[in-house]
């Protein structure tokens, strides 16, 4: 039976799987993701990099993720997701292995197609306030 | 070393205006500090933009913290010589801005602008083969009494703890940990998310199915903000948002703005030391 996660290990677990599904992990491996976790998640700078010591996160399968996000509080999940789908939008293309883990995680969160849209909406917003001014996106 | 001698030499052949900057700044370091950060943040801020003409395209910021990140984003600037980049950056503009540089500061800066003038010469002509000798510490032009050593003392040991400080909130916010090995944890993720698609697509799908996320990733923002559902939870999760990530940048510049007033603290010691002397 999967072993559940904190929040913070749930966080960098499933923004990383995402970063990797873009197949773009130059441009997501910015702050975006620890600022997310610290400014919407609330997490603390302690916690974000205890949740990346290898030991900690390294023998964590995708399997452990989802069960964990099936075990969060509604908002957090919620919240999670957004974050999830801001990783998504940042590099503004779309790759069928991200659709599959959006997909999963919704899925595993249980949210309803109106909930996924609004989570969806969040996401772009705070991708496009995330993303630098004359970058490559 | 001695009058005269410079750790820059080598910069000649590359970069006649970098090597110059790199030279006045090192003759600054003991006598004006301040002078000599301007000259190492010039020196930064003129590799950014020949890095950046080489190697990037499109319209790139002139503003120096824009270049770096962009050059980052792009690949052509790993992380350590990022963080050293936005180091002298923020040391020069504080600098500028009239916080006062201690000596052992600037010395810090020099040896790290040292190392990565190394590596900007590599980037200028691939292939070239850059033996750095050890950095050797300019000599102060006075013999440099006990108490000013004391004193120098406490500047590093700030120095390293504010280093210290910066490197752990900037482990904080990226998303692999620095011992990780982010090729073999790529790998084993890729594996594990095409397995669950294989299962997934086999079994069929809950609620929230592929063609339905596809769709939505696809709409465009104004599209899905139009819809009456939406309109208003987007505007208000803008502001909020917004307020979250200005609450984070303000405590990050909060943060920064300590440990400038930590070493200030430290300089007006030596003030207060000297007049007490005199």
């Amino acid at each position: 039976m999967p072993t559940l996660l904190d929040l913070p290990t749930l966080w960098f677990l499933s923004a990383r799987t995402m970063a990797v599904a873009g197949e773009d992990l130059p441009t997501v491996q910015e702050a975006a993701t620890g600022l997310y976790a610290q400014a919407i998640l609330g997490l603390t700078e302690e916690e974000c990099r205890e949740a990346k010591d290898a030991d900690h996160i390294s023998n964590k399968t995708l399997i452990d993720c989802l069960a964990g996000v099936r075990a969060l509080p509604t908002e957090e999940s919620e919240k999670l997701l957004t974050g999830v789908m801001m990783i998504a939008y940042a590099d503004r293309s779309m790759k069928p292995l991200e659709v599959r883990w959006a997909s999963m995680l919704a899925s595993a969160i249980g949210v309803s197609p109106d909930v996924f849209q609004r989570c969806c909406v969040n996401a772009r917003i705070i991708a496009s306030m995330l993303r630098p001014s004359g970058g490559a996106a | 070393m001695s009058k005269g001698e410079t750790n820059f030499q080598f910069l000649d052949r590359f970069d006649k205006r970098v090597a110059r900057l790199a030279k006045q700044a090192e003759k600054y370091v003991h006598t004006d500090p301040d002078s000599c950060m301007f000259k190492l943040r010039l020196m930064v801020e003129t590799m950014a933009k020949t890095l950046t003409s080489l190697q990037m395209r499109g319209d790139i910021s002139k503003d120096l913290g824009a270049m770096l990140g962009a050059l980052e984003r792009s690949g052509t600037l790993p992380r350590r010589q990022a963080d050293t980049m936005h180091a002298i950056r923020r040391d020069g503009n504080a600098a500028v801005h009239g916080s006062p540089t201690p000596v052992p500061t600037a010395m810090r800066r020099l040896r790290e602008a040292y190392k990565v003038s190394g590596w900007f010469c590599k980037m200028l002509k691939r292939g070239s083969k850059i033996n750095l000798d050890a950095f050797d510490p300019p000599k102060p032009p006075t013999p440099v009494d006990q108490q000013t050593k004391n004193l120098h003392g406490k500047i590093d040991e700030l120095e390293e703890s504010i280093e210290q400080r910066r490197v752990a909130t900037r482990e904080s916010l990226l998303m692999f940990g620095p011992q990780e090995d982010v090729e073999e944890v790529t790998r084993r993720i890729t594996e594990e998310l095409k397995a669950l698609d294989n299962v997934a697509a086999a079994a069929g799908e809950p609620v929230i199915d592929a063609d339905f996320v596809a769709l939505v990733m696809a709409m465009d923002l104004e599209q899905i903000e139009e819809d009456p559902r939406h309109g208003g939870d987007s505007r208000q999760a803008r502001r909020e948002a917004e307020e979250q990530l200005d609450g984070i940048k303000k405590h990050l510049a909060d943060r920064e703005a300590v440990f400038l007033e930590e070493r200030t603290f430290l300089m007006e010691q030596r003030v207060h030391h000297q007049k007490e002397n005199q």
